[in-house]
């Protein structure tokens, strides 16, 4: 049998944009040297040679173009040393891996985007095709929260996509923290009582800190909304990407290829999943 | 048409140590320190297959070594990276491999080939890897419970197959490369090997080994009753989290990977795959530190679902666990899987 021998070898993805983003994470954009041809909510493995690797989500949605966005928290070893990194500078690039979201799920639907925290990174993957054929959808709605003003990501677009026919887009921080803020205050589950939905005919993706998806999901139960209509993006450890290192099992799934996204109703006879 | 022949022990032995003159040849020897353990041989060691006991790790962890280098990297001047995979396919043989041993390599040779990603590195080793299997007379040991699991008579995988029988070994070669490499032991050739096989299994201790309260079949079912079962805490209030139990098992095969840079020059190095184990309290931590399986009593129920439940579904295969027994012989807390499926049979099989 012949296999492919690259399959831990990452490929040269140079930076050609890297900028503070908010007050704990940066943009990048990269060019790497053929496309990625991803799908919205996969992510890469992003590399550097001599420090290591680690489960970065795509931001950007797919692309014909050989370009990758991401927004990265400093927040271990490898990013810390990202965070230095400038345009011109190379990282390494595994991927895209992972099952994604299918649009087919979403078309013909009302949906709902719940993003606390970075987890509107990698749901952008999914907003932005979204978006997009607005004419394929229903009415969207997106919830993106945040810790606070300065931690908010995509601020502008969350203006302009608020901005078009059909689609709502509420913004929320858990505090304030003395700076000045345009939007709600509160967590993300607050504004799910009182959304214009039709529990039988909406879709609903979620990404955030592990934290939210319970009590998310607890609010849109109380709306009606059936768990096969939700998708969750879920974060897990990861170190190969590849479904063998481990680190991302939940129960007998690896959140790597089985994942990240499932279908809510898929995780029900996983106990680990949420918790 | 396979080959199958009687063989002295003597001339067997003589001839596993002569094909160390052209390949690795790895067989079961006693170290310097008394303990038994698979290691190189050459051509003129005296080995022998009696008094063996199980080996602290399996054979098997020849493929996928406790540390290995996946590829080496040197940093450009214009900035970017060359990488390169290190693969070894050097020619080997594994001798003396007991038929656990053997049946967790066939499920090693499942998990490595399955997917869209196979992993080279493993597949690499051993698809240049000869394996010459030895069949079991006598539990190898008070831990072993192979035959409650199924995993006494495996064949899979082999491509020699020695069975003591009486005095002497019926050698038979399941493959063409076994075929080519028993060429050179002398015997005397068998038409049928059956009633042999038959002899050996007959003049086999009964039961062997230990045995479980209830059928393996129903352990999948049993464990997932058994969820919220205060059994994790009984068997886990003494685990110490080290881990040995993941190391020695010939069925653990999670990894973490680590970046070396080359001192001289920084630019150049590589990156290493090393054993991990979902034992340990920081397997399942991710960035912001929120921990998936914060117990002991919670990765220990992992690991027990992994042997007997959640890979032999993902795979469709028999349990990962191949009753060998090192986890418990090696376990620094003296836990042993074979009493924690036991409680999960009395207390979550038969009918729910």
């Amino acid at each position: 049998m012949s296999v492919a021998t690259e399959a831990f070898v990452p490929r040269p993805a140079r930076i050609i944009e890297a900028r503070p983003f908010t007050s704990r994470e940066r943009f990048y954009r990269l060019a790497l040297d053929r496309p990625l041809g991803h799908h919205p909510g996969q992510f890469v493995m992003l590399n550097i040679l001599g420090i290591g690797e680690a489960p970065i989500s795509i931001s950007c949605g797919p692309r014909t173009d050989n370009i990758l966005e991401m927004v990265i928290r400093e927040i271990g070893s490898l990013t810390q040393v990202i965070a230095k990194k400038v345009v011109g500078d190379v990282l390494g690039v595994r991927g895209p891996f992972g099952s994604g979201f299918d649009l087919d799920d979403f078309r013909g639907r009302d949906v709902l985007f719940v993003c606390g925290g970075l987890g509107l990174a990698p749901l952008r993957s999914l907003i932005l095709p979204v978006l997009a054929e607005r004419e394929r959808y229903g009415r969207i709605t997106i919830i993106s929260g945040c810790r606070a003003p300065d931690a908010e990501l995509y601020r502008d677009e969350l203006r302009l996509w608020g901005a078009m026919e059909g689609v709502e887009v509420i913004r929320l921080v858990d505090s304030t923290d003395h700076q000045p803020w345009d939007g709600r205050v509160g967590l993300v589950t607050a504004p799910i009582a009182d959304l214009e939905i039709d529990p039988g005919n909406l879709v609903a993706a979620l990404c955030g800190p592990p934290v939210m998806y319970k009590f998310v999901v607890m609010a849109l139960a109380a709306r009606g909304v059936q768990s096969n209509q939700i998708f969750v993006d879920l974060e897990r450890r990861m170190r190969c990407g590849l479904g063998r290192c481990g680190h991302c099992q939940i129960n007998d799934v690896y959140c790597c290829t089985d994942g990240p996204v499932f279908r809510l109703s898929d995780l029900d006879r996983l106990p680990e999943a949420l918790r | 048409m396979r080959r199958a022949i009687v063989a002295t022990e003597e001339a067997t032995l003589a001839w596993i140590a002569g094909l160390a003159n052209e390949r690795l040849v790895d067989f079961p020897q006693t170290g310097p320190a008394g303990g038994l353990r698979f290691a190189r041989t050459s051509p003129d060691d005296r080995l022998t297959f009696a008094d063996y006991r199980p080996t602290v790790l399996p054979p098997g962890k020849t493929f996928a070594p406790a540390n290995e280098v996946l590829f080496t990297f040197a940093h450009q001047a214009d900035g970017s990276f060359r990488a390169t995979p290190i693969i070894d396919r050097r020619p080997r043989v594994l001798a003396g491999v007991r038929p656990c041993d053997l049946a967790a390599i066939a499920l090693m040779d499942h998990v490595n080939r399955d997917g869209d990603h196979p992993d080279p590195h493993y597949l690499a080793r051993r698809e240049a890897t000869t394996i010459v299997a030895y069949r079991c007379s006598k539990p190898c040991s008070d831990r072993c419970f192979c035959a409650a699991v199924g995993s006494l008579d495996s064949d899979e995988g082999a491509d020699i197959l020695l069975t003591p029988v009486d005095d002497a070994l019926l050698a038979e070669a399941r493959t063409p490369t076994g075929e080519a490499l028993m060429a050179d032991l002398d015997g005397t050739p068998v038409d049928d090997p059956a009633p042999l096989v038959a002899r050996h299994r007959a003049a086999r201790p009964q039961p062997f080994g230990r045995q479980l309260p209830g059928s393996p079949d129903d352990l999948p079912a049993a464990l997932e009753r058994s969820w919220s079962s205060p059994l994790w805490e009984t068997h886990t209030a003494r685990c110490l989290s080290c881990g040995t139990c993941n190391l020695v098992c010939p069925t653990c095969y999670c990894f973490d990977t680590h970046d070396e840079v080359d001192l001289a020059d920084p630019n150049e190095g590589h990156r290493c795959r090393d054993w991990d184990s979902c034992m340990l309290p920081e397997f399942a931590v991710v960035a912001d530190g929120h921990d998936f399986r914060p117990t002991v009593a919670s990765r220990q129920r992992h690991r027990v679902k992994r042997k007997f439940e959640y890979l032999q579904q993902k795979f469709d295969s028999r349990p990962f666990c191949v009753g060998c027994g090192r986890c418990g012989a090696q376990c620094t807390a003296d836990i042993d899987i074979f009493d924690i499926a036991s409680d999960v049979l009395k207390q979550h099989g038969g009918t729910p």
